[in-house]
């Protein structure tokens, strides 16, 4: 195998890791920001529900960052061409997600209802759509988008919004990435949450994950009835990264089964995503919320993993010019760019995941609501 | 022993501002000029404080012997 | 067709969006070290009095911190909502910085942030202090990616363009982040970061020691934002200089549109031009003030070289445009066909590809294939025209910055001064100076950045992509829906920010002036109810 070659595999697999983390640990802050409403009913636990995630949630979202800057680095044409075709919903992703540093930092430095009311609507709106926008975006992807490119390398967009923000299986996704995050955000609210607060995340985090089992039933029994994309000309993987004048693509309703046909072991993916959705929530029944947060992490790794399984190698396939779809074949960067970029990743992913881990068990404990209202130091 | 080891340990860091200070000087001496520079602001600044405990110090005991 | 009404709103949102992070970026670069630098001494003196002080700041660091945090969000994701042409043709070399910041300087930053506003208790004092140098030292090696990055954009080095890929691919790391651009560059913004956090804090205290409030507390930041301001404010007019020289070796068009030099005089009598209304299409300056013998030495450190006028810029910009119309077609031709003959055809002008690129715009229906014999002439005049930047935008942002640049080392010398001598409160007129400058680093800022980036027009990546060619194609309707909701959302953001910083700031640290709470040791002892950490009482 050529080293261009594995060095694109190897960066679809680090953006499946990336995806993954993202999912994992933005989607649990964005759980408690959704749930924020429902397990407080009062400002004192509101705030102990903030603080639970108070110290981590600034770091955890420079996985959402670095996920834009990677997707931008390892494959800018894709960084390109989805944001500017899913403009509004990018748009609205953006609105929200940045409306929750402020309503983290803003909220509890004014005393009056008003005020906290408002940021705690904040908090509800940027848990909740940046995961919708996430699922769907995902789940608009599986069914090809309609765009082609020019000459240049300029993309054209060639269906409305309207198509991508109202389409069934998306919303079905985006369903699912909100009901496992608010399992995930649950389970947090579990771990170091006391009292009533523990008590009714208990009931929306079962809630999640046995919702997302569901929703991920339903979405495997549709995924082989919809278009799925397909190369029906050899394929040169370590090609150079354009998607003009590519090998033909052909769309064929169960073209996304094929892998796991070919290589039965993909299965796996699946099979680990539906056991952590059904454990997930069992566990926390049982009152385990570590193994059920844990069990929730491994949900999304089969979830991200079954999409990656399905589709690869394509990443974005193109319904109007499908021989031009985004592939992890022709929208890499170059290989110097993604041999440097591996040295970084391995240099400082294991920096970044022991200093994290380091700061949860630094900040551990339980939060308790009578200390946190006498602490105005605290969010 | 545990000297020996605080000495090696100096030594290393000494040599690696050394290699730090060359390679720097070469291919990115306003990069370097900033490492010196902050560190140089920031010891300042500290220093400006620790005088400032001085001259309220020598104030306090003036005031006291009055 | 390129719709030169989006191209021009995407500007706008860049720009707004950009400006709007940039508020709140350089306090956050300076006050991290600045509060390093207060725990620095509370760790050595052990006095409680320095916790308070780096609490306090600490947290209008905080409600600044969050909203930087905020919008950088906008900045990472803006290039390829807004710029697609732009991400797809530099990505390759571009996006690296900015994934490496987030992987290398923005988890640490961001992960330590956490541990420093919570984990007082919970580290030992070194500990702790450790945490806070390391969100310092974060924030900055933020900015040093950031800048590595748009080093790129000013002084495009360490890529090629591939015919293949259609794009600019990167060939050399080293090149990249040691381009003399980004150094300079990274310097100069962080310091000017320092500049902006010391007079934050000197400026707040100088408001207490007006007002006779928390004096131990305002006299002992004051004393060492000064100290700490004198230093930068000299440091940064230094790189300002640096930077200087760097556009007179490698972006020429932005230096002669900052001096407003329309035509070129012979060294050494190049007038260095303090005030005058400059006129892009009339090309001179109007009621101009000129001192003679200034400008040569001042830029190019001799006495015997020439700086290039605009039109001298233009007269040399029109061989590249001609080459780079063939360059352009070449590619076209390449890109359909895979030619050798049209590659070979391209190879030979490729190095003005980007003049091509730009002659687009102005070529009939920005086809550069309807361009006949007759036109040509006219086409190269109008994109030849169109390498000069905005010269009255870019002659006045950077007289403001230098201004008040220069006006900033006097406001910390004097400041410097009197604290040392332990004379401020006598010397009302300078604390209110200080007062009244809080805001004013924050606007040179903007003016540093607005010198910076539209002086690189027409360029988004400087002789090899226009601006005009970068944008997504979006429609109108796109773009008013994301600018009107960027203007609701920033406009309430800025609303919420000040109202917090003046209720804290107008709050003050609340410490107690009876020095039996200073001695009280265990701790901030802190007077307002419900202000800080009780653990101690």
């Amino acid at each position: 195998m050529e080293i261009y070659t594995a060095l694109k595999m190897i960066w679809a697999l680090l953006l499946g890791v990336l995806l993954t983390g993202l999912a994992v640990m933005v989607g649990m802050d964005m759980g408690v920001g959704t749930l924020l409403r429902f397990v407080g009913r009062n400002d004192a636990e509101r705030r102990a529900a903030l603080n639970i995630i108070g110290p981590h949630w600034d770091g955890n979202q420079v996985w959402f960052i670095l996920g834009g800057g990677a997707i931008f680095a390892a494959f800018p044409t894709l960084y390109a061409t989805s944001f500017s075709i899913f403009y509004i919903v990018m748009i609205l992703l953006l609105f929200s997600m940045i409306m929750r540093p402020v309503a983290f930092e803003y909220r509890s430095k004014v005393d009056a209802s008003r005020w906290r009311e408002t940021w705690d609507w904040a908090f509800l709106i940027s848990g909740a759509v940046p995961m919708i926008v996430y699922g769907a975006a995902i789940g608009n992807v599986l069914q090809g988008v309609g765009f082609h490119f020019s000459w240049d390398g300029q993309y054209y967009q060639d269906e409305s919004f309207i198509w991508y923000l109202l389409n069934p299986f998306a919303l079905l996704c985006g369903a699912l990435s909100l009901a496992l995050s608010i399992h995930q955000g649950g389970a947090m609210l579990m771990i170091r949450g006391e009292g009533a607060i523990a008590m009714r995340a208990r009931r929306f985090a079962i809630w999640g994950g046995a919702i997302a089992a569901a929703l991920f039933v339903i979405g495997g029994i549709w995924v082989p009835f919809i278009r799925g994309f397909v190369y029906t000309q050899p394929v040169n993987p370590a090609m150079a990264a354009t998607p003009l004048n590519g090998p033909a693509v052909a769309m064929q309703a169960g073209a996304w089964m094929r892998n796991f046909h070919s290589f039965p072991i993909l299965w796996l993916a699946p099979a680990l995503g539906l056991a952590g959705m059904i454990l997930g929530p069992l566990a926390l029944a049982a009152r385990r919320p570590v193994l059920g947060w844990w069990l929730g992490a491994i949900a999304w790794i089969g979830t991200i993993g079954t999409i990656g399984a399905a589709m690869f190698p394509f990443l974005m396939p193109s319904t109007t010019a499908p021989s031009q779809s985004l592939t992890v074949w022709n929208a890499s960067g170059s290989a110097y760019n993604l041999g440097w970029m591996l040295v970084f990743a391995l240099i400082f992913t294991p920096a970044v995941i022991a200093y994290t881990s380091w700061a949860f068990h630094l900040m551990g404990g339980k939060v308790n609501p009578e200390k946190v209202s006498r602490d105005d130091h605290l969010y | 022993m545990r000297h020996v080891i605080k000495m090696v340990a100096l030594g290393l860091i000494l040599a690696f501002a050394l290699l730090l200070a060359v390679v720097a000087g070469d291919y990115a001496p306003w990069y370097f000029a900033w490492l010196v520079g902050t560190t140089m602001i920031v010891l300042i600044a500290a220093s400006g404080a620790v005088l400032f405990e001085t001259q309220d110090a020598a104030r306090d005991r003036r005031r006291d012997n009055l | 067709m390129i719709n030169p009404t989006v191209v021009e709103l995407s500007r706008l949102q860049f720009a707004l969006t950009a400006l709007y992070h940039f508020l709140f970026v350089p306090l956050t670069l300076g006050l991290s070290f600045i509060l390093a630098a207060m725990e620095t001494v509370y760790v050595i003196t052990g006095k409680p009095i320095y916790k308070d002080m780096t609490q306090f700041w600490g947290k209008l660091f905080g409600i600044n911190f969050a909203i930087g945090v905020a919008t950088g969000l906008t900045m990472e994701f803006e290039f390829g909502t807004n710029w697609s042409m732009y991400s797809h043709f530099v990505g390759d070399v571009f996006g690296t910085p900015l994934a490496i910041e987030g992987l290398m300087a923005f988890f640490m930053e961001s992960t330590f942030v956490g541990l420093m506003f919570f984990g007082w208790d919970r580290l030992s004092k070194p500990a702790h202090l450790a945490v806070t140098y390391l969100v310092a030292l974060g924030s900055n090696l933020s900015a040093l990616w950031i800048l590595v990055a748009n080093g790129f954009m000013q002084d495009p080095v360490g890529a090629t363009f591939d015919p293949n890929t259609m794009r600019m691919q990167f060939t050399d790391l080293g090149a990249l982040v040691f381009s003399q651009d980004a150094q300079a560059k990274f310097v100069h913004t962080s310091i000017a970061g320092f500049v902006t956090g010391a007079l934050f804090v000197m400026g707040i205290s100088a408001y207490y020691l007006l007002r006779r409030q928390h004096r131990d507390f305002a006299a002992r930041s004051f004393r060492m934002a000064a100290l700490f301001g004198v230093i930068a404010s000299l440091a940064v007019v230094t790189l300002g200089d640096a930077l200087g020289r760097m556009d007179y070796l490698v972006q020429r068009t932005k230096l002669a549109a900052i001096e407003g030099i329309w035509h070129t005089t012979t060294p050494p009598a190049a007038p260095w031009t303090i005030f005058a209304l400059p006129d892009q299409s009339a090309r001179k300056n109007i009621a101009a003030i000129e001192i003679p013998y200034v400008l040569t030495p001042l830029v190019t450190h001799s006495w015997n070289t020439a700086i290039p006028g605009i039109d001298s810029l233009e007269r040399e910009a029109k061989p590249k445009i001609v080459n780079g119309i063939q360059a352009a077609t070449a590619l076209k031709a390449y890109a359909g066909t895979k030619n050798p003959a049209a590659l070979a055809e391209f190879r030979k002008y490729q190095s003005d590809l980007g003049y091509g690129l730009l002659a687009q715009r102005y070529a009939p229906d920005q086809d550069l294939a309807k361009i006949t014999k007759a036109d040509l002439p006219g086409v190269v005049d109008r994109t030849a025209q169109a390498t000069i930047p905005n010269v009255f935008v870019e002659f006045w942002s950077f007289r403001i910055m230098v201004a008040f640049g220069f006006a900033f080392i006097a406001v910390f010398a004097f400041g410097a001064y009197y604290s040392l001598k332990n004379e401020l409160e006598e010397h009302p007129w300078m604390l209110k100076a200080a007062m009244w400058s809080i805001p004013l680093p924050v606007l040179v800022c903007e003016y540093g950045w607005i010198v910076a980036e539209n002086g690189r027009q027409p360029w988004s990546v400087y002789g090899w992509l226009p601006t005009f060619v970068s944008a997504s194609t979006h429609g109108v309707g796109y773009m008013v829906f994301s600018l009107v909701g960027f203007a609701l959302l920033y406009s309430l953001f800025i609303a919420a920010e000040l109202y917090l910083m003046f209720k804290y700031a107008r709050l003050g640290p609340g410490f107690r002036e009876a020095p039996a709470a200073a001695q009280a040791g265990a701790g901030p002892g802190l007077g307002r109810p419900g202000y800080a950490n009780k653990s101690w009482e």
